[in-house]
């Protein structure tokens, strides 16, 4: 039995390996930062984080903020903006643009192959965002992208939490990329307060719950 | 079957002994033959190298997405990924594992493995009980046949009862969508990918499209619209142990609504279905084992 995948600071129970989430909410009103926190793991865990529209050095400075550890042998940024700062602490892959699915699926396979070849074998994933993803995409190819990587992340006994700005997108879209995750928390504001309830987990916070932000 | 496509013999063999002890294996050395097996056969799981003599394994991925849109798809490859470009191909989405780690082989099995069990990278979502589904399917639908007109009857009194354009019972399999009975249309099997009714077996109980146009997994959908589609109504036909394993549909070419009552019936014609598929699923095992 692997260790279930443990959140400082958030209520969140444990999840275990293999799970994927769909964390939905503004940007702004702290889907991204649940995401990011969700992503900080231990010492021995790694973590793959694809960006789509923010710079890998902005998005490498938003993991240390949030308590992501950040090294180049253990963090991987899948670039789909395009970063010529030679100087991020993380380990940046490129890829083409945030159309280009099947660069995004493979970066992933194949990093994760070298992380684990040097011993880490729990790596959280970060998909930020879904949004940009429908953007640039039709939704039958971001399903199947999901679908596989989400299939990927199941196999690896890892963690996926793919973020998803729900305005600006057809419920339906939102709704359909849910069915693949084994899970959804959803994030809203309410008067200055960030607060998260979750669907389909076992365990966890069904009605809405406070959590910080701003750690 | 599983298609494994290299041109190095000793890589295809080595792949082909790696797979074969498990699964029907079928080679080819170039993207052309592969093509050919592609349209001739159903392939559940592709395996290429990227450098092929007539192409790239992500062309041929490309067209693998249209013959056999299911398939699992893993780009095997000693070309490295730094030199492969992916941006003309952003949305055929695959695998990749590199070939020239001494393990490779043994991963390769492992995700084959997973990737059939799990079907991963079809472009709709799964019911939960899938596999239950997919085998309770054909306990019931062995021989369409013996249905004569009753299910012809059925979608013929849909259309009237509803005032609309068509009706029609459909089975969904694995890959599938294949009609029982099409009245004021007519329908080839459909893919899955491209079926609305593969959404609707994800809900419970009635599904109702209002305007398919208007709907993010329907609005570029080809077959819905050569065949005037703008309103869809389902209810699933359900076996006595709970799985739904297809559906009573009906269309109209204007968007419109169903009503609360109209849902009701539209669920009695889906439970009628079963009924009769239930009934000869009886004859059938009464008959002394015939069929089996």
């Amino acid at each position: 039995m692997r260790d279930e995948y443990r959140f400082t600071g958030l209520p969140l129970a444990d999840i275990r390996p293999g799970t994927s989430v769909l964390v939905s909410g503004p940007t702004h009103d702290g889907a991204r930062s649940l995401s990011m926190q969700m992503l900080a793991g231990g010492y021995d865990e790694g973590a793959i984080i694809v960006t789509t529209n923010k710079r890998a050095s902005r998005m490498a400075e938003d993991c240390q903020r949030f308590g992501i550890d950040v090294r180049d042998d253990r963090t991987a940024i899948l670039d789909c903006v395009g970063d010529d700062d030679p100087d991020v602490p993380a380990r940046v892959l490129p890829v083409s643009g945030p159309s280009d699915l099947t660069g995004i699926g493979m970066r992933f396979s194949d990093v994760y192959r070298e992380f684990k070849t040097t011993d880490i074998d729990r790596v959280r994933t970060g998909l930020c965002s879904v949004s940009t993803l429908l953007s640039f995409g039709d939704l039958r190819t971001v399903s199947r992208f999901t679908h596989t990587l989400v299939g990927r992340i199941d196999k690896v006994d890892g963690l996926g939490v793919f973020v998803v700005d729900p305005s600006g997108h057809d419920e339906q879209a939102i709704n359909t990329l849910a069915q693949f995750c084994s899970g959804r928390i959803e994030v809203r504001d309410r008067d200055g307060r960030t607060e998260l309830r979750t669907r389909g987990l076992a365990d966890q916070p069904r009605e809405w719950t406070p959590f910080d932000a701003f750690p | 079957m599983i298609l494994c496509v290299d041109q190095s013999e000793a890589d295809r063999e080595a792949t082909r002994a790696a797979l074969d002890s498990t699964y029907e294996v079928e080679t080819t050395a170039s993207l052309s033959d592969a093509r050919s097996v592609l349209t001739e056969r159903p392939v559940e799981c592709l395996v290429t190298e990227y450098d092929l003599p007539d192409g790239t394994g992500l062309e041929l991925i490309r067209a693998a997405r249209n013959d056999a849109p299911d398939a699992a798809c893993i780009l095997f490859t000693d070309t490295p990924l730094d030199d492969i470009d992916t941006a003309a191909f952003g949305d055929v989405v695959a695998e990749y594992l590199s070939k020239d780690d001494p393990d490779a082989r043994e991963e390769l099995a492992e995700l084959v493995e997973h990737a059939l069990l799990f079907r991963n990278q079809t472009a709709y979502p799964l019911p939960d009980d899938e596999d239950a589904r997919v085998a309770a399917l054909e306990r019931y639908a062995t021989d369409p046949e013996s249905l004569g007109d009753s299910i012809d009857r059925l979608t013929e009194l849909a259309v009237a009862l509803f005032d609309l354009d068509a009706a029609a019972v459909g089975l969904v399999d694995a890959h599938e969508q294949r009609f029982l009975s099409c009245f004021g249309i007519s329908f080839d099997p459909i893919d899955r990918e491209e079926t609305v009714c593969t959404y609707a077996l994800l809900e419970e109980g009635v599904t109702v499209i209002e305007d398919t146009s208007d709907d993010p997994r329907f609005e570029d959908n080809e077959g819905l619209q050569s065949a005037d589609i703008r309103f869809y109504a389902s209810a699933p036909v359900t076996t006595p142990e709970g799985h739904a394993i297809g559906t009573f549909c009906v269309y109209d070419d204007e968007p419109r609504s169903l009503s609360e009552r109209d849902r009701e019936l539209l669920s009695l014609l889906a439970d009628e279905v079963m009924e009769q598929l239930t009934l000869r699923r009886r004859l059938r095992e009464r008959g002394g084992g015939n069929d089996a």
